[in-house]
């Protein structure tokens, strides 16, 4: 089993390298990126910023919270720009999520059947 | 009164919503075409809930990249909510190469979009405010006279609403519209900021070739934009062209002495090349310019940085010794 661990060690060591390799946030070092400067010199550029690593960190554990596979995470943040980042951290809980034209139908029949079992409608034929 | 502006633009776009909306041919623009239908906008009907990575495929295989709902879910898709946020699509958009641009909050961008042959992401909601159900669609064009619009939604390949039910559905939707371009391309309509700030997204998340070229587009339309200029130098310089990385950001700051970001960004490359003096010059004045703003703790990093250099190429390492005349 010695290489089993040994193969256990690897990865936990190459997963901890690629998570710390994600807290980086600037791809260069010392270089302010166009995103930051825009969102410097907007009107609300006065305001400290979130420190970025910590709304990083903040959105990685909502996102593993609400069922996003952890490997994939480190991608969907890599997307976005720290001001994003710093926004999204604020509003995965509520922000519209897009996801199922379906239901609306479901809500009309459900107003539908209500009405039809009060009586104020006959629209489901009883034979 | 600063902060109070952003109530009351919301508290009017609400009571412009509680007015019905006018049909399509009112609003719509002289030199629009009457009728568009995008038919060769591809279909993937969604699965359940996944109506943001099947909309956001459509619309990036319209713009020619290959990629399926199924690549782009465990990029955008959130299992406990049962759907996608509006800016993890933007986020997937930039992963594939594409320059994710968000529109007005008017229908007239959307009308200019699909007459320049895009599709158009939109957001929808499809109850009512207090009770939302959230759905992206695409819509694929309208019919003026009709006065429907065409949408690929859901798992209807060809869906016509009436076209005030939709833009209520889509201002209900908090008028989230998207279409995603080629490097390169800027709509007719594009506001150089947005479009920027768009550009800036993609140099964020390390999509440099994508940038570059959306950088470059924007300096072509409008060369006395600052930020362009930086950004473009900010590609050039993660690509190693230090040269032209010098010559836009210089650019930057000759168009907007007092943007802090592109100074420190001069700064840092003079420290590279060597030229201390300018480093130092340019440094200073970049922290003055960032105190108080979001960069001031980059800025005074690079100073550090450059001030200690500076101190030990200034300073003799020999100095305990004795030399001959």
């Amino acid at each position: 089993m010695g290489i089993e661990r040994f193969r256990r060690a690897c990865v936990a060591l190459l997963s901890a390298s690629i998570v710390s390799l994600g807290m980086q946030a600037p791809a260069v070092a010392g270089v302010v990126g166009t995103a930051e400067a825009i969102a410097a010199r907007q009107d609300d550029g006065a305001r400290a910023l979130v420190d970025a690593t910590l709304a990083r960190a903040d959105v990685r554990a909502q996102l593993e919270g609400m069922g996003v596979d952890p490997t994939a995470i480190e991608g969907r943040l890599d997307a976005l720009s720290e001001a994003e980042i710093a926004a999204l951290a604020g509003q995965i809980e509520q922000a519209p999520a897009g996801g199922d034209a379906l239901a609306v139908i479901g809500i009309v029949f459900v107003v539908l059947i209500i009405l039809e079992l009060v009586g104020v409608i006959d629209i489901f034929k009883k034979t | 009164m600063i902060r109070g502006a952003p109530v009351i633009a919301t508290l009017a776009v609400a009571l412009t919503g509680c007015a019905s909306s006018p049909p399509l041919a009112d609003g719509l623009p002289a030199s629009a075409p009457r009728v568009i239908e995008l038919v060769a906008t591809p279909f993937f009907p969604q699965e359940d809930y996944q109506c943001g990575p099947a909309a956001l495929a459509t619309l990036l295989v319209a713009s020619g990249v290959e990629v399926s709902p199924a690549d782009l879910a465990p990029e955008v898709y959130l299992p406990e909510r049962r759907g996608s946020l509006s800016l993890e699509l933007i986020g997937a958009a930039r992963r594939h190469g594409r320059l994710p641009y968000v529109l007005a909050t008017t229908a007239d961008e959307m009308v200019e979009e699909l007459a320049a042959g895009r599709p158009v992401l939109v957001l929808q909601n499809l109850r009512v405010s207090q009770l939302p159900r959230w759905h992206y669609a695409v819509l694929i064009g309208y019919d003026a006279e009709r006065n429907v619009a065409v949408l690929r939604s859901g798992r209807e390949r060809r869906l016509e609403m009436k076209w005030q039910r939709f833009a209520g559905s889509w201002h209900r939707g908090g008028r989230f519209a998207l279409t995603t371009l080629r490097p390169g391309d800027i709509p007719g309509h594009a506001e150089p900021a947005r479009f920027i700030a768009a550009a800036a997204g993609l140099e964020a998340a390390g999509q440099r070739r994508a940038a570059a070229a959306a950088f470059d587009a924007a300096i072509a339309r409008w060369p006395n934009e600052p930020h362009a200029w930086l950004g473009r130098g900010n590609v050039a310089y993660a690509d190693g062209d230090r040269a032209a990385a010098a010559d836009a950001w210089s650019r930057a700051v000759m168009l907007d002495p007092h943007d802090a970001a592109a100074r420190n960004n001069l700064a840092e490359l003079l420290l590279e090349a060597g030229c201390l003096d300018e480093s130092r010059r340019q440094i200073e004045r970049a922290s003055a310019l960032a105190a108080g703003t979001s960069l001031e703790s980059t800025v005074s990093e690079s100073r550090s940085k450059i001030d200690a250099t500076a101190r030990a190429a200034a300073r003799c390492q020999l100095e305990d010794r004795a030399w001959p005349d």
